[in-house]
């Protein structure tokens, strides 16, 4: 019987302390919140210098959130917190790692058009040589060709990259009309060795 | 100040209406008003009906066929009122909602149809949030009673 009357007296005392956390303050005075729990995903953040505007965060939006729009030679990519569900399918996606997900999950707006409910990333666009075409973001041509250049077959590495230099600025109908004027053909290196 | 509008700051009741969505944000909400968080050390204290509040907590995407019940309930709450939209789905329609293709079942967001006061966005917002909105609400509901008394 003594026992039990231990057991319940153990029990009961886990009760008797208060169990509310305080907000915002919570049980560690020093700290804004009670607990943050590890995995915790709050606002998204976006370094605007890693950012290279490829559009892969809006290819994989879940909530539509992820918006990009062109206007005159600059792109806007933009994230409006309202939309989002934190499912980080854009921090996994990004090629760039430039997009993190922040421990910062607190947001009371009054108005929809708070520019704090909004993430926006400008981009320079190139203009193209010929046309005058606003085609792609600088950033994105650039990293392109780095990581491509990578990946060249070694034989014909030389032929592949100094073709590229030619077309470099064109808009991509401009840079296929202008093939031939260009001397830049994607099998060129295989008549190279016929001939 | 008014010795009724210090009364309403003091203590708002708050009404909890769950439109649509996937009943996340609901679980918050309930979890706010409960013992862990306790949000009636602030006087805020849930109601039945509301016809007896002075806060309308709206969750979730506004399906269509909602749409009457949603404004009888938004006329059914006296005045001042503060609308508080919880949610992702509340705030912008998240998920459920977009406008091309349109969606023939949803409306969308809580504020296509009626006046909201306070965004608090999140999927599913903490706890912690939600009083933080709540609180702003209160802010407001301030604000208009002080214009009511104004008028009278």
């Amino acid at each position: 019987m003594s026992a039990h009357i231990k057991i319940l007296r153990q029990v009961l005392s886990k009760y008797s302390s208060p169990m509310t956390l305080n907000y915002p303050s919570g049980v560690n005075p020093d700290k804004k919140y009670s607990q943050i729990p590890e995995g915790l995903r709050g606002f998204i953040e976006r370094d605007k210098e890693k950012c290279i505007g490829c559009r892969a965060c809006y290819m994989v939006c879940s909530g539509r959130a992820t918006k990009y729009f062109d206007v005159g030679d600059k792109r806007t990519i933009q994230v409006f917190h309202f939309r989002c569900t934190y499912c980080a399918h854009c921090e996994e996606g990004c090629p760039e790692e430039a997009i993190k997900m922040t421990k910062n999950f607190e947001l009371t707006v009054t108005d929809r058009n708070d520019p704090k409910a909004y993430v926006n990333t400008e981009l320079d666009m190139l203009t193209c040589k010929n046309c005058g075409k606003v085609f792609t973001p600088v950033k994105l041509e650039k990293r392109a060709f780095e990581r491509l250049s990578d990946k060249i077959n070694p034989r014909v590495k030389d032929v592949v990259i100094a073709d590229f230099k030619k077309g470099e600025g064109y808009c991509m109908d401009c840079r296929r009309s202008r093939g031939v004027m260009m001397d830049a053909h994607t099998k060129k290196h295989v008549w190279l060795e016929v001939v | 100040m008014g010795i009724i509008n210090r009364a309403r700051i003091y203590s708002p009741w708050l009404y909890h209406m769950h439109c649509g969505g996937c009943n996340g944000c609901d679980i918050e909400t309930l979890a706010a008003l409960a013992p862990r968080f306790d949000a009636e050390r602030f006087g805020i204290q849930l109601v039945a009906s509301p016809r007896h509040a002075d806060i309308l907590v709206t969750t979730g995407c506004v399906p269509k066929q909602f749409i009457p019940m949603v404004k009888r309930v938004y006329e059914q709450v006296p005045d001042p009122k503060v609308v508080v939209a919880v949610g992702g789905c509340a705030c912008g329609g998240s998920l459920f909602y977009d406008e091309d293709p349109e969606n023939y079942a949803i409306l969308g967001s809580a504020d296509l149809l009626i006046p909201v006061d306070v965004y608090v966005p999140g999927c599913a917002p903490k706890p912690e949030q939600i009083i933080n909105g709540i609180v702003q609400g209160i802010l407001k509901l301030a604000e208009k009673g002080a214009k009511k008394d104004a008028k009278q």
